[in-house]
Formats: structure tokens, sequence, C-alpha cells
């Protein structure tokens, strides 16, 4: 690959930043910087990444690196890289289980994960091009520092327990109901747009996980529940008052699927800076690193 | 444990093996000089009765193949017999008793991955493939190994879609299994040792192989995979003694030859058409049969116009010459990635008042074909899976189109999605039935284009696919369809999907299994269930059947283990 007009930019990018660091002491020049940008840039060597942040993150770079992925991962990852239960690639657009840092994904991408179906990219590729596919597989995935809301999280939670009954269903740091989803961490899968959405219509999207099944067993009885599992040979569902009901196939004479949601919508209930607060809060709810 | 002092002696293998089953036999136990490989050693320590030579056995002739069907005991290939109908004999399981199965023994695959193995079963011993390309051959009764085989793979390979093995093929005494680096092996089936190791092409221009090779008289034949890299497919067969090839069919015609012009421009040189998985073959026509898979790029046809001959079809090749006798095509200029690489399953059936030799097929692209295997000629064919991209068939199987079905750049829903109304799991067929059973998906995908330019070793699939609804939202079913109408005559229904293949028995049985971990047995009449197990993880290869010392046993691969079932006794 020879250096395109991104790449050159990207190389004049470096050197000024590299004449502004020597102005000061040499040791503070970042050791991944060197070889994981311009040594790459220049001649294409594969390198690890140690350390460094980086520096193909313009929205051009989130072009290109999605221009990859969709080529070279999309079979595995997904096209739009929410992973694949044909091939067990995990979802890649939440927080990633195998990597917390730009380096950390740079690794993977270069050395693949080690008994895995997860292979490293071309020995050739430049390292400019995995920083590229680094930016996109960031821009999948909100950064929490970078995001500003207007709610106020501390009004939220008590929106949460209080005017907004929320835990009477959701559990949040064990306490709460099991009539709804775990929320202690759902800031970590739900960015702030799609947790507005999940207060006021609740109903779209729903996760299978939440349909309900409606079960007349061979008795006539008939029972409706979460969908605690559905196999190819029984069912299990959940009633309101959290009793589980186990269904082999042949006990079951007609059962249907509800696919909404159990859930209000709060569009009448809370004001908008009401939503605002407790979307503030919920986003709040994250693994720490 | 059978072992014999003479077949050490006179058996071929290396020095120090035969010492250390010298040493054995005398009853001393010298685990560690068992083995070579680090592998090895952990096993020897956990299994003292390991040995490194399987007892001795008749060796597996061309003629022992084409009669495969009448020695039920042994399953002497991938798909049990030469016309894949994965149809036992054996009934000592049946309708009456399956509910009795329980379980004998499980072998626990070392490098965890996707089981897509079907063993073979030659006189009580077996032999599993392992991801990525190893292979172990076990003590049928009990699963007590005897040796195992660890090939060597570079770090970069170039595989499409997980580090898959689907099983040998056996002449003689002489194993044959296909390598992620785009090889060919032939192993001491005693031993494990190398006999030869062949590149069969280079893995860094995107081939691997997969697929289980299938032995005709004298020849090892066998496919490649790669068709999501712009490789030119083709079959090879090779010289079983030495690994040479034989002779090798383009499935992309070059220039000058006929279809050649089915391809615009360049676009042959980078077609796909790969043959990922294993064919059948005729001993009277003297024909085998192989499918092929899609054209590449799959999802952008603009750079390939024309019907891309002969992907997406079944060529019919001459066993001696490899040449090329019919071909049919399912899917003219595919864009969808309706591969071809589905099991042919040949039988002889009444048809419209007369006797043919007929192959059936389900294809991904959601249409079932009753084909005359002597002509090529279409006979029959209907939908057998939700399809939205076509109206129908015409009389000579050709789809006609539903316009405006091409992916686009924003992308649309079609159906079936890219993993194909079924894909490469095996069908099966029952001579008592006459039926034929599929795994079939009922779902849909949106579909996108993407412009590429070709790089050797790179994905060259110009798009991809992408679910609008959860998987849960699906449903497969296991569907038998009379091959004579190629009507559905009933359906098992199966949450959400399943990518298992099928056995059928004279215990009139349907041995399959589904994606939430369960293997289960129906009656092939009526698809009633009639037993089923959880066994933990993802069934995502095919049953096989067998029987020693008078007693059968069912096999299957779940998730990183294969399970050994019988009738509790």
């Amino acid at each position: 690959m020879g250096l395109n007009s991104t790449t050159r930019w990207k190389w004049l990018l470096a050197s000024a930043t590299l004449a502004v660091v020597l102005s000061g002491s040499f040791s503070e020049i970042p050791f991944g910087f060197i070889s994981g940008t311009l040594i790459g840039t220049l001649i294409g060597t594969p390198a690890n990444a140690e350390d460094g942040g980086n520096l193909y993150n313009t929205e051009l770079d989130v072009t290109q690196g999605r221009s990859y992925f969709e080529r070279q991962c999309s079979r595995c990852h997904g096209f739009d890289a929410t992973g694949n239960d044909e091939t067990g690639a995990p979802d890649l657009t939440g927080r990633l289980n195998r990597a917390s840092t730009d380096v950390g994904i740079f690794d993977i991408l270069r050395n693949g994960i080690a008994g895995t179906a997860m292979l490293p990219v071309s020995a050739t590729l430049p390292d400019t091009q995995i920083w590229q596919l680094v930016a996109y597989i960031n821009s999948l995935s909100a950064d929490p520092a970078n995001i500003q809301l207007p709610g106020n999280a501390v009004a939220g939670m008590e929106l949460f327990t209080g005017k907004g009954d929320c835990d009477s269903c959701h559990m949040i740091s064990g306490k709460g109901g099991r009539l709804g989803s775990d929320l202690s961490f759902v800031g970590d899968r739900r960015d702030p747009e799609e947790l507005v959405s999940d207060l006021i219509t609740p109903t779209k999207d729903v996760e299978p996980r939440w349909w309900r099944l409606r079960i007349t067993g061979r008795d006539g009885t008939v029972r409706e529940g979460f969908r605690m599992n559905e196999s190819s040979f029984s069912v299990r569902i959940m009633d309101t008052d959290e009793n589980l009901w186990s269904y082999a196939a042949n006990q079951i004479e007609t059962y249907a699927r509800v696919t909404d949601s159990t859930m209000p919508s709060f569009a009448q209930t809370l004001t908008d800076s009401e939503v605002d607060d407790l979307v503030a809060y919920l986003f709040s709810l994250r693994k720490e690193i | 444990m059978r072992r014999s002092t003479n077949t050490v002696v006179t058996h071929k293998v290396v020095t120090h093996k035969v010492v250390t089953h010298k040493v054995l036999a005398l009853g001393f136990i010298a685990v560690s000089s068992l083995t070579q490989l680090a592998g090895n050693q952990l096993m020897a320590q956990e299994e003292p009765f390991q040995t490194v030579i399987t007892p001795a056995f008749s060796p597996v002739t061309w003629e022992r193949l084409v009669n495969a069907s009448d020695e039920p005991d042994n399953w002497l290939m991938y798909s049990g017999t030469l016309d894949s109908q994965r149809y036992s004999k054996l009934n000592q399981v049946n309708k009456d008793n399956v509910s009795e199965l329980e379980l004998q023994w499980a072998y626990q695959i070392p490098v965890i991955d996707r089981a897509e193995t079907v063993p073979v079963v030659v006189d009580g011993i077996m032999f599993i493939t392992e991801a990525p390309s190893n292979v172990v051959a076990v003590d049928a009764r009990t699963g007590g190994i005897y040796w195992r085989y660890d090939h060597v793979l570079p770090d970069d390979l170039r595989i499409c879609c997980g580090r898959n093995n689907r099983g040998v093929a056996i002449l003689g005494e002489t194993l044959f299994m296909s390598t992620l680096d785009a090889h060919l092996v032939a192993l001491d089936a005693r031993t494990g040792n190398l006999l030869w190791n062949k590149e069969v092409a280079d893995y860094k221009q995107g081939y691997s192989k997969t697929e289980a090779p299938l032995i005709v008289k004298d020849l090892v034949v066998t496919g490649i995979a790669g068709g999501e890299f712009g490789i030119r497919g083709f079959i090879d067969a090779y010289d079983p003694a030495t690994g040479d090839l034989v002779w090798r069919t383009y499935t992309i015609p070059g220039p000058g030859e006929p279809g050649n012009e089915t391809w615009s421009g360049d676009s042959w040189k980078t077609g796909g058409a790969a043959t990922w998985i294993t064919g059948s073959y005729d001993p009277e026509l003297n024909l085998v049969y192989w499918g092929t898979g899609n054209p590449g790029p799959d999802w952008n046809g603009d750079v390939r116009l024309g019907d891309n001959l002969y992907s997406d079809s079944v060529m019919a090749l001459d066993g001696d010459t490899g040449k090329l006798a019919w071909h049919f095509q399912f899917t003219p200029h595919d864009v969808h990635d309706y591969d071809a690489i589905q099991i042919p399953i040949l039988a002889d059936i009444t048809y419209e008042g007369s006797e043919r030799k007929v192959m059936m097929w389900a294809n991904r692209n959601g249409f079932y074909y009753t084909l005359d295997r002597e002509t090529g000629k279409f006979l029959v064919g209907k939908p057998y899976a939700t399809q939205t991209w076509a109206e129908g068939l015409d009389v000579n199987g050709r789809p006609i189109r539903v316009p405006g079905m091409e992916p686009t750049y924003e992308g649309i829903l079609v159906s079936p999605p890219i993993v194909g109304g079924t894909n490469w799991y095996s069908p099966g067929y029952s001579q008592d039935t006459g039926y034929f059973y599929v795994t079939a998906f009922d779902g849909e995908q949106e579909f996108f284009k993407r412009d590429e330019e070709f790089e050797v070793g790179a994905r060259y699939t110009g798009g991809g696919g992408r679910y609008t609804q959860p998987m849960d939202a699906f449903h497969s079913s296991i569907r038998a369809i009379d091959p004579v109408t190629a009507d559905i005559v009933w359906e098992f229904p199966i949450q959400p999907r399943s990518s298992a293949g099928i056995t059928t028995t004279a215990g009139g049985l349907v041995f399959t299994g589904s994606a939430d971990g369960f293997f289960f047995a129906l009656d092939a009449s009526t698809g009633e269930e009639l037993w089923h197990k959880s066994l933990g993880a993802r069934v995502h290869a095919a049953p096989m059947t067998y029987a020693v010392d008078g007693k059968q046993y069912v096999t299957i691969a779940a998730g990183n283990v294969v399970y050994t079932f019988a009738l509790r006794e």
C-alpha cells in the first residue's frame, strides 16, 4: 500500500506532534507512538502497539475502517458488528470482553486470539489500517467520558425508586424486582438515545428473553408468563408472582408468543426533564474498568 | 483391549513405537515414552491404557466401499455410502426401543471449537477428526484412544467460517484428510503415522480445505474451500499411494472452454465456485457428483455479469478422467451466497411409472429438486423453505426471478437469509419410507452490496447481510419431502434453528439434532418425536451409526464432544 492522501496527512500530523514532544523530554515519547505510527506508516512493519492512543480516528478513518470491517470481519461478526450466532463471534458494539483500550483492540487484530477462530489480520496489513479498524470499532460504542447528558443522575436515582416505580420490576445491585431485566450495568449495553427510547416506546424491539408465552395445557389450564426458556422440547415461564412453570412439549395443547413489552411507556407519566434525569442515572450504571 | 503381538511385529511402524508397544504388551506402564507430542503426553497420563496402534482390521477395499450398505456394522465414509443416503440397515435400535438409548461414552476434543466431524468406523475402530485439522483413532466401544495425529498449521491461515474439519476417507489401511492449510494428508490408519502431505493449493491465496475426501475406485477425490477469497474452484483426484494429482477439473471454465462466456471480462479468474462439501458417486454410471459454491464476489454480481457457470451447480464428472458429463445450475448469477454445496443423495425411485436413477437436492436457495442423474434433466422442484427471491422454477428447473431482489447499497430484505434454506448439513433418505429429509430454516435477512477491488488472499465478498429480527423470531424444521412430488410430507419444528445433519435407519428412525443442544430421534414415517436428550451444546454435525460385537451404537458430535449412545443392557 502506498502513501495515500490520508496516510500522508497523518504522517504530517505525527511529525508535528513528534516535534512538539521532542522539544520536551525525549523519554515522554510513547514507544507505541513511534513504532505503531511512524514506522508502521513508512515501511509497514508489523509491530505490537504497546502504548499511545489512536491517531487514526477522523471520520474518514472510521469510514475506511468500516469498509475493511465489512469486507474482512463481517462474515463472523456480522455486517453491523453485532455478532453472529452461526459463527459464535461476539457483538462488538457494546463493551468488549477481551480489550478495554485501543491498544488492546489493536493487539487482538494484529495477533488474533490464540485457540479461537479469531485469526490475526494479514501480516502484511499496515498498522495504519489496523488503527482505522480500531477507530471504527470504537465508533460503534460511545465513550461515556465524551457524553454530556442534560439530566441529573441523582434526581434520576430518586425517580427510579420513587415516582417511576421502576424497582418494582427491575433490580439494581440486588435491590428491586425480578419482572424486568437487571439494570445494574445497563449503561454498558444501552446508550442514552436507546434508554430514552426504552422509556418512551418500550414495546419496540423487546429482547426475546422478555417475550411472554401464553400456554394452554392438555388439561385446558391457560397460563401466561415471561419466556424463561423455549427449547425444541420444553418451555418454562415465570408468571407475575414469580412462579416458574415448566412444560414438556407433549404437555402443551397450544401456545402463543406475546412479543410486546410488559413495561409501561413513561411518555405521559414523566416529564421530559424527568426522563432526562432517569436516563442520566441509568447511563451512569456501568462496570468500573 | 484387543491387541495382537503378531500385528506389532508384522506391521510397519516406526521403531520407537514398536518398542513402546512391546513394553506395554509385557505389562510395564511406560507412560512417558508413549508419545512424542505434549498434547499426547497429557492424554497418556489420563488414559493409562492408551496404545499407539489400533487392532488389526480388514483393509477397506474399493469393493467394500461400493457395498458399504451391506456391512452396516461399519460406517465407511462421511456420508455412509457412495450414494450418500445416510441410511443404515441396522435396526437393533428402532421405533419401539429408541427411548431406552443411553450414553455409552463421550470423547472430549482437546482443541476448543465447534465439532463438525462425522466419524468413520471400521471393525470397531473409530476415526474422529477435530478442529483445526487433527485426527484421533479410538475404540468404538469405549472411546479409549489408540493414537492421534496433530497437523501443524501455519499462523496466517485464511479461513472463512471457522476452524473445521468434517471427517476422513479410508481406503485399504490409509486415511485421507483435508487440512485448513489446503493440504491433503495420508495417514496410516493403524498408527496415525504420516504417509504423505500434499499441497493442494496455496493457502495464502485464500484456499483452505475442510471437507471429507471421497474414495472413487483407486482415486482420492476432493474439493476446495475459499469461495469468499476470489479463488477459482476445482475438484481434484489424487493417487492414494503417492499423493500425485491424477486429474483436476476446474469449476469455472477457462478461456476457450464452453461456459467461460458466462463470466464478463476476467471475472472467471476470481469467480469462486468452491467445492467445500463431499460429493457422491454412482459406480454403474461411473459419475462423480459434486456441488459447487457461490460465485465471487458473493453479493456484488455487477463485476461478473452472466450465469457464472458452474457456480451454484452440481457437476457430474467421469470417475476416471474428471471430464464433465453434465451440469445443472440451481442459481444462475447468484447474488445471495446460495452455495450448492449440499450433498447429492442418489436413489432409484419410481417416477411417473418408470424406474429412474435420480438425485435429490434441497438447495440453500430454498428450493428442493429431483434430477435425473444419468442426464442432469430436471424432473420436479418446489420451495421447501421460505423464499422470496424467485416466483418459481421453469420447466427446466431454472428459477424465475422476482425483479429487484438483488442486494443494494442500502440493504434489501430477502429469504432465505445468507445461511440459507439449508446449508452444508447432510440431508438423509430412507429406503423404507422413500422420503428425503432435510434441516430447513425459514428466515430472512437484509442483503447489502459493496464495491471491492480484488486482492490476492483477501476476502472478496462484495457485501454481506444483517438480520433485522432476533434469531429467536425464526423457526427451523426437519422436513420430510416426497421426491416424486417435491411436496413436504411432514415437519418437526425446532426452536429456533438447527445446523445438524440427518441419518436414517432401518429401525424406522430419523436421527438429528438442534442448535439448542438436543439430539433426538423421530419416526421416519410420521415425524413424531420418539426420544430426545440434551447434550448441552449445539449439534453442528451429522449423526452416524455402527455396531460392534452385535451391539448398535449411535454417535453424534455436539459442542466439543463426541457422544455415543446404545440401548440399555
